[in-house]
């Protein structure tokens, strides 16, 4: 996990303890306080975005596209 | 001869289109659909060829080195400087500053022209980060005022609140040419005139100007402008500060050392350096001649051309794009639709999704089409619009290899998209 980027480790741990989120909600999530010291890149949203498209692609979580938009979850053993 | 943009035109598109390796690319078996040059403009071979010769042929320090490969870099180098000056109209090659990108033109200027005591700078709401921030942070370390003309919301502004913000208290002015969000182009003569009539200098942020309209910085009497050249299919890691050589003469350094000096003594004990005039005044250390030299062939590559045919086949393509997208329900678009005054981009927003991210991933995963999605570093904008910078706004950004198909591409699959997120 510590070679992952700092906005994958953060886009990880929200998933990890939600089920299923989309786009904007975890975008909002990794601005709340609890997140902050960890999530600190996440104004514009591009950044993190793309951290987690590179998630999907190492296979570690998943996204589905359908009503409202993209639902991110992390992809179980 | 008829193009097939709907503009009578002599530039052969499609031959300029086949000069971007890039887009020989496809990906998944798909050909790639580029519309994101507001941030980054491919690259032609003319480009790439002239900065692989300088690599592969004459790869040597210039201004120093007297050997054959250093007088071989040295002219390609005062060369690459002269085409930009001409690229820009400056009246002198010296007016013409090698920086990394238009962020730092314009942290050199922030930081290091002479300001009176207790005066006022103004900037806009529609700045980016980089024409605003920099700014904010020399009133802040001098102890200078502020005032922000808020641009209005198509991202146009009204020369009225111009006049009322600049007084003679205003030293310095840093606006936005053509904006990265709304692609508004501003009334810059104006602006210039209000400025100049009451004492205040101006600097043009170009960053997404110079690379689509005809760019003359002596008609515009502008005091400077800032370039990234990454922008207008020249290579990564390169901008220009263009500045009106009195200005340039008078502005404090920023970085010291080497290149910058024409006599270094050692008398009683002390170092005493004696600076050289501008451009090298600016330039410290080893420069990226390689990265010059591209940026001169992206000059001549452009003007080569056309600036206006340029500006003319982007503004063609941004007409059927704005048309159709101004006629879906759910597509909400931010910015004028007035082509006259825009830059060849349009960003909107999508109201069958949660965010403009997931327009951008789902057009790159099922199209390969590649927009822009965020913030595009203009947070006050998005702000004033009651836009979540979070949420963000698409950006489809349109540059001369563009075509029709692209358009239809880039359409089609915003249709795509709302049917399959609604």
């Amino acid at each position: 996990m510590s070679d992952l980027s700092k906005n994958a480790q953060c886009v990880l741990r929200i998933l990890a303890s939600a089920g299923a989120l989309t786009t904007t909600e975890i975008l909002e999530i990794a601005s709340t306080d609890e997140f902050a010291d960890f999530c600190t890149d996440c104004a514009g949203g591009d950044a993190f975005v793309a951290a987690a498209n590179q998630l999907v692609q190492m296979g570690l979580i998943s996204k589905k596209f359908g009503k409202g938009g993209y639902r991110w979850q992390l992809v179980k053993d | 001869m008829a193009t097939g943009e709907g503009l009578i035109s002599m530039v052969n598109w499609t031959k300029i289109r086949n000069d971007f390796p890039a887009l020989e690319r496809t990906i998944n078996g798909r050909p790639v659909v580029y519309l994101d040059s507001a941030c980054m403009a491919l690259k032609p071979r003319q480009v790439i060829d002239a900065m692989n010769e300088y690599y592969e042929c004459y790869p040597a320090c210039g201004g120093r080195s007297i050997h054959k490969f250093g007088e071989e870099a040295s002219n390609a180098y005062s060369e690459a400087r002269r085409k930009f000056r001409k690229f820009l109209n400056a009246s002198d090659d010296s007016e013409c500053i090698w920086t990394r990108n238009a962020t730092e033109s314009l942290n050199i200027v922030a930081s290091a022209v002479k300001l009176p005591k207790g005066s006022k700078i103004i900037t806009t709401s529609l700045e980016h980060h980089s024409g605003s921030l920099p700014f904010v942070e020399r009133a802040r370390r001098d102890g200078l005022k502020t005032e922000i003309v808020k641009a209005l919301p198509d991202g146009t502004f009204d020369i009225e609140d111009w006049k009322k913000a600049v007084d003679r208290n205003t030293s310095m002015i840093s606006v936005v040419h053509s904006s990265n969000v709304t692609g508004t182009v501003a009334p810059m003569k104006e602006i210039v005139e209000i400025a100049h009539d009451r004492g205040a200098l101006v600097i043009s942020d170009d960053a997404q100007y110079a690379p689509h309209h005809p760019l003359d910085v002596q008609d515009l009497d502008v005091d400077f402008s800032a370039i990234s050249v990454h922008k207008m299919c020249g290579p990564t890691g390169m901008g220009v500060l263009y500045g009106k050589l009195e200005h340039l003469k008078s502005m404090n350094m920023c970085f010291y050392g080497g290149d910058t000096v024409s006599d270094v003594r050692f008398e009683n004990g002390e170092i005493l350096p004696e600076y050289l005039p501008p451009p090298e005044k600016f330039e410290a250390g080893l420069q990226n001649y390689a990265g010059a030299i591209g940026a001169g062939a992206a000059a001549d590559y452009l003007q080569a051309i056309g600036m206006s045919e340029i500006e003319k086949h982007e503004r063609s393509l941004l007409e059927v794009a704005l048309k159709r997208l101004s006629d879906m329900e759910h597509v909400h678009i931010l910015g004028t639709n007035d082509i006259s005054i825009k830059t060849g981009l349009v960003t909107f927003n999508v109201d069958t999704v949660s965010s403009a991210h997931d327009v951008a991933t789902f057009l790159n995963d099922e199209f390969n089409i590649m927009v822009r999605s965020g913030w595009h570093c203009v947070g006050p904008f998005h702000y004033q619009m009651g836009i979540d910078p979070k949420k963000g706004t698409v950006r489809a950004s349109f540059y001369l290899y563009n075509n029709r198909e692209d358009v239809s591409s880039f359409l089609s699959g915003i249709e795509t998209l709302i049917e399959a997120s609604k």
